[in-house]
């Protein structure tokens, strides 16, 4: 069902927008069998790497939430909690003002400082008495977060004069700028989501417990790890695409979770990552179109539509 | 088959075990006793390559524990934790099947042979009838039959288990007795934390006795467990009865005096007579 939620979703992202382009059209376009012009170039350079790039960071987000939530054991687990794209958002927008002939690291910016954002949280809630405890890990997380956003604010400030593309980057929003950032960053996704598919069965047996899953030969430490490279991974890349969205990382599995059947972590994932695609492409697809031509930025769009649903899943939360 | 040599586990500073030592054969079951704190625990994962060592050795069919580690040592042991942790909207089935991880490749399915391996097991710890529930719906006594399972289901030739019978009723408790010693006496090396020393006297080939870290004492139930042992050890005055038919009990005095344990050389000879009536007056002092 999500997976046709996720076509309907595609396609309508691909054909709707300040020119609308035909289905027919579309599909003439990627055989290769329409003629050149200006609606071949809009699909090509513009729609299909948007809604490619929509696709990709929401199955991205969706998933590196459910290996989070998995390795820590912690229902709240996410990038944005964990600090990861408060790292990524400060790294990026420190290469987008001071070096800005420099655009294309930008997600090698956002993928070292997600990543040192991610290792430092770990490290303060894996030490010292209580370790790993869910307030622990939430209570670094927002330390961590609010030292990186102080970081990123200083930045800004002392670029005031180029504050404006940051602004829209942290707002969240989808380029248009055709493939070339998804050439930049597709590695980390794909290696993100390589690694991600291999942890789903060792994420299964820690659900049992550290000692359980130690029994069964998988070592928790490994696998935590392995989830957090991974996860680092693919929300810094996202970072790095569409700014701060993190939150959908939070709220995407609880969603899969709800739609019910097991919880088992393959199945999870899978979920997620379709889960997370549809939501993004469709939410793009409203941003770009409810008060065109004027284009918003997808962020506050996804927020409006996650905070509820989350709200609604807190009720059940002890 | 299982060799614990004395070996030492500081944990956050503090020496939890100080030279203990155990062993285990095919087709014994071993039976850990001793009070709250004094490292039955530490011990048991110590042995099952869980918990690291500071001192000494554990040894799998003679080869150190640390060399073994992952699907190797997984293939050999089983272990059953104490408190287990549930994972919401997780199948009874799914579950167990978990057990078959040392046999599955990575990335590859289950097989026909695994799924039939997870039913037995499921047969065999008496959760066969809410293989469809999840797990969060589960009580404790249905929760540690699952555990067992899965431990079942990992086809080990030890099984290695830290109190499974401390949330069960008393039914629960003896067909997890029987299982053990049913597993026991089909081949398997199985070691087991128990609390009830009338439970481990029962199914016990061998029960070795923890106190403050160190294994004080091993042996037969009977030989072990004596009046003096159980003062000594336990602070309470005790002693253990065997009936017929397997059957076992402690008779404790409760509310009775707390026998003095002296350590002078003197005092370590066998008492002829033990006072049946405890002192009034200690019995007073001991309520204080």
């Amino acid at each position: 069902m999500l997976a046709v939620v996720l076509v309907a979703a595609a396609a309508a992202a691909v054909t709707i927008g300040a020119v609308h382009v035909p289905l027919g059209t579309v599909l003439e376009a990627i055989s290769g069998r329409a003629e050149d012009g200006p609606l071949k170039e809009i699909i090509l350079q513009l729609r299909i790497p948007r809604v490619v790039e929509a696709l990709v960071v929401g199955a991205a987000l969706g998933v590196a939430g459910v290996l989070l939530q998995g390795s820590l054991g912690n229902p709240l687990a996410s990038p944005d909690i964990v600090g990861i794209t408060g790292g990524a958002a400060f790294g990026a927008i420190l290469i987008l003002l001071a070096f800005p002939e420099k655009v294309a690291l930008m997600p090698v910016g956002a993928l070292i400082t997600g990543a040192a954002a991610g290792a430092l949280v770990l490290t303060i809630a894996w030490t010292g008495p209580n370790r790993g405890a869910t307030a622990r890990l939430v209570l670094a997380g927002v330390a961590v977060s609010a030292l990186f956003t102080a970081a990123t604010t200083s930045v800004m400030v002392a670029f005031s004069d180029r504050v404006q593309s940051a602004l829209l980057w942290m707002a969240g929003g989808l380029s248009s700028e055709g493939w070339q950032t998804l050439r930049v960053t597709w590695p980390y996704f794909f290696v993100g989501f390589i690694i991600a598919a291999l942890l789903a069965r060792p994420l299964d047996r820690l659900a049992l417990g550290d000692d359980v899953a130690e029994s069964l030969g998988t070592r928790p430490r490994v696998l935590r790890l392995a989830s957090m490279i991974s996860a680092t991974l693919l929300a810094a890349a996202a970072a790095a695409l569409v700014g701060m969205l993190g939150f959908l990382g939070l709220v995407i599995p609880h969603m899969v979770r709800l739609l019910g059947g097991t919880t088992r972590h393959g199945y999870l994932m899978v979920g997620s990552a379709l889960m997370g695609a549809a939501l993004l492409t469709s939410g793009d697809l409203l941003a770009r179109t409810v008060l065109a031509p004027i284009e918003l930025p997808v962020g506050p769009f996804m927020v409006v539509i996650g905070v509820p649903v989350f709200l609604w899943l807190l009720r059940g939360v002890r | 088959m299982l060799e614990v040599r004395g070996v030492d586990v500081a944990l956050g500073g503090t020496r939890i075990l100080h030279g203990a030592d155990l062993t285990a054969e095919p087709g014994q079951l071993v039976a850990l006793v001793g009070p709250n704190g004094a490292g039955k625990s530490t011990l048991i994962r110590a042995a099952a390559g869980l918990q690291p060592v500071a001192a000494g050795e554990v040894l799998w069919n003679g080869s150190d524990v640390r060399t073994l580690r992952g699907r190797k040592l997984a293939r050999i042991r089983a272990f059953v934790p104490q408190r287990p942790r549930v994972p919401e909207g997780v199948l009874v089935r799914d579950a167990v099947e978990l057990g078959r991880a040392p046999h599955i490749p990575p990335l590859r399915r289950p097989t026909k042979a695994d799924r039939e391996a997870v039913e037995r097991a499921m047969e065999r710890a008496g959760c066969a009838e809410f293989a469809d529930r999840r797990l969060s719906t589960l009580s404790g006594g249905e929760l540690q039959r699952v555990q067992i399972a899965v431990a079942l289901a990992q086809a080990t030739p030890a099984l290695l288990a830290d109190e499974p019978t401390a949330a069960l009723d008393l039914g629960a408790t003896s067909s997890i007795a029987q299982l053990l010693r049913d597993l026991a006496d089909g081949g398997m090396t199985v070691v087991v934390v128990l609390h009830d020393l009338a439970l481990a006297a029962a199914i016990a080939d061998e029960v070795v006795v923890v106190s403050e870290g160190r294994t004080v004492a091993r042996g037969a139930p009977t030989d072990v467990l004596t009046p003096r042992r159980l003062a000594e050890v336990w602070h309470v005055d005790a002693d253990l009865a065997h009936g017929g038919h397997g059957r076992t009990a402690l008779h404790v005095s409760w509310l009775g005096a707390r026998p003095v344990v002296d350590d002078r050389p003197s005092a370590r000879e066998p008492d002829p007579d033990p006072d049946p009536d405890p002192d009034p007056v200690s019995a007073t002092e001991c309520k204080r």
